[in-house]
């Protein structure tokens, strides 16, 4: 198993996390993938990526409106200074002492706590795991674009499950999001919509 | 207390009543300086005698530009030069330096230099290097010859460990090399009292440093940014002076109130420099030979949009061509970098790099107090004074919230 780590934690709630990072580490985690926080043996918090941004500062605002750009010195904005990152990540399960659950973690993660990207193997764990439990927490997060994180995160466990022999899984979870949409029919939709994408680009 | 507005409004008004007449004034006086400047028959030797004798003889305090011949011909003082039109290849090392002064009225006494270094090789697509130095000043090191350490000492540790630094990186730097600071070469500092040979001790370690970088080959320059000097009004008005009155040259100035930018910045295009004057100042003399300071004006703003800073280089700089064109490319380049407020862009990096923020003082604070409990020992506490400056501003009753 390779370990990803995409950065450490800048602040915490129960229902999700921010981790910042240096841009050298952006390449690894991408929107709608799955993360781990390991807290403590035996603790382990799960998040799905839903929204990563750069700040600006005031240097970079006078930048943009130059005529050019050195190479060097984008790179000296990107590599040396200190350009806030943020990886916001919603919280959609844990695992205590062998156990997953699809219930909210019971203690956030704390300050400067590694996040690392979660491999296809603990992704297949985790949501073949229950009852597909964890969508609950998505489809509750009205501010966020939930269609797109769910297509998003379909897309990349359905990877994972073909890989390890469970190229049904995806239908499983379609039906579920189906019968847990069924009184929101604008939101059924447009998840349709998105699912559709998945299966043309799975 | 609040300042009284009804006060104040008075005397704006008086304020601008007299700006009209001083505008008028200004203009009259910059029409005369900017005819002497460009007049080519200004008789340059002549003038630069003047101006020594001046310093010799009746004020050797006297700080003006000098005139400057190349090969016994003077340089006119009118002349503008355009930006080179190369790409300048070159590794460029900028650095600047902050302190915190120590504050008797904090729980722990201390101060420190920070030095914030950043090495660009022009050529190269990757990051520059960036280095930051912390000094921490602390018991002993707090006093010095003549008592507790001023924030001008402290200031004038600053900038010679600023030059310290240079030579360190540009010992093995790829050259050509061209050093930034921010702010005159002049070293500055309290020259009177005791002090005085704290200075002096000081000078002649920067004096020390400048020939290193003069056997190093360094390209030094020191970038003055929207420069207040009126060095070349006072060599005009050292011109206007009749000889039989030039014991009177203290009191005599009558272009005051005009700045040198405002005679450059009429014709001085975009890109171009001045031409190169010596600096006259009172330790002039121990800058010798090569090292002698002078500077020029350089216009790095855009078309209508002049933006003159001076930049002051010593003698080794100042009579080699291709370093002055160098440097000249270079600064155009960097400023160019910062778009509408022309800057050196790594002297703005060395200063992000080397600045300490309010909360960095305070956890600087927190881990000093630490250390010294952990080791049993008492802490001071905050003055009282500077207790009831940190109280909170007034805050409003909002239905039970208080309100930020």
């Amino acid at each position: 198993m390779t370990i990803i780590s995409i950065g450490r934690l800048l602040r915490a709630g129960n229902a999700g996390f921010v981790v910042g990072c240096r841009v050298t580490q952006l390449d690894a985690p991408i929107f709608g993938a799955m993360v781990q926080a390991d807290l403590e043996q035996d603790y382990r918090i799960y998040g799905l990526v839903y929204d990563i941004h750069i700040d600006d500062d005031g240097l970079v605002r006078q930048l943009v409106i130059a005529e050019d750009v050195d190479e060097n010195v984008i790179a000296d904005n990107r590599f040396n200074r200190n350009v806030p990152l943020e990886i916001s990540i919603l919280a959609i399960g844990y695992c205590q002492n062998g156990r997953l659950s699809h219930l909210l973690p019971p203690r956030p993660p704390l300050s400067l706590d590694s996040i690392y990207l979660c491999d296809q193997e603990e992704l297949c764990k985790f949501t073949n795991a229950g009852h597909f439990g964890y969508f609950r927490h998505i489809l509750r997060a009205e501010n966020l674009p939930i269609e797109e994180l769910l297509a998003a995160h379909l897309q990349q466990a359905q990877l994972a499950h073909v890989r390890y022999g469970d190229p049904t899984w995806i239908e499983r979870a379609s039906q579920e999001l189906i019968t847990l949409l069924r009184d929101n029919y604008p939101l059924l939709m447009n998840l349709l919509g998105s699912l559709r994408d998945v299966m043309i680009t799975a | 207390m609040v300042v009284d507005l009804l006060q104040v409004r008075e005397q704006i008004k008086a304020l601008g009543e007299s700006a009209v007449v001083r505008h008028q004034r200004l203009k009259e006086m910059r029409e005369l300086a900017l005819m002497m400047l460009r007049n080519p028959a200004l008789e340059l030797e002549r003038l630069q005698k003047k101006a020594l004798l001046i310093m010799h003889n009746f004020d050797p305090n006297l700080r003006c530009a000098l005139p400057v011949s190349v090969g016994g011909e003077f340089l006119s003082v009118g002349s503008s030069y355009p930006s080179p039109k190369f790409f300048p290849n070159a590794t460029i090392l900028a650095v600047d330096g902050s302190q915190i002064p120590p504050d008797r009225h904090a729980e722990v006494i201390f101060g420190m230099i920070n030095l914030g270094a950043i090495e660009l090789d022009t050529t190269s697509a990757e990051a520059p290097n960036v280095s930051i130095n912390s000094r921490l000043f602390y018991d002993e090191e707090l006093y010095t010859e003549s008592g507790f350490i001023t924030d001008s000492r402290l200031a004038l540790i600053r900038d010679l460990s600023e030059r310290q630094r240079l030579i360190e990186l540009a010992v093995n730097a790829k050259y050509p090399l061209i050093s930034l600071t921010d702010g005159p070469l002049e070293l500055w500092g309290a020259r009177e009292g005791d002090l005085g040979s704290d200075f002096n001790k000081s000078l002649e370690l920067y004096i020390d440093i400048l020939r290193k970088l003069f056997t190093l080959n360094v390209v030094v320059a020191g970038y003055v940014d929207k420069p207040g000097a009126s060095l070349v009004v006072r060599l005009l008005e050292i011109a206007l002076i009749e000889e039989g009155k030039i014991k009177d040259i203290k009191n005599y100035y009558p272009l005051r109130g005009l700045v040198d930018i405002d005679l450059f910045r009429p014709f001085l295009g975009p890109g171009e420099r001045s031409t190169v004057f010596a600096l006259q100042f009172k330790t002039a003399s121990q800058y010798r030979d090569e090292l002698a300071l002078h500077f020029f004006y350089l216009n790095v703003g855009g078309i209508n949009q002049p933006w003159l800073a001076r930049i002051e280089i010593p003698a080794w700089v100042a009579k080699d061509n291709v370093m002055l064109d160098l440097l000249h490319a270079v600064l155009i380049h960097q400023c160019n970098i910062m778009g509408p407020r022309p800057y050196p862009y790594l002297l703005h990096r060395a200063h992000e790099a080397a600045v300490v923020s309010i909360q960095e003082k305070e956890q600087i604070t927190q881990m000093i107090s630490m250390e010294l409990r952990n080791r049993g020992l008492a802490v001071g506490k905050i003055s009282h004074k500077q207790s009831g400056k940190n109280l909170g501003g007034r805050t409003r009753y909002n239905g039970g919230k208080l309100l930020p």
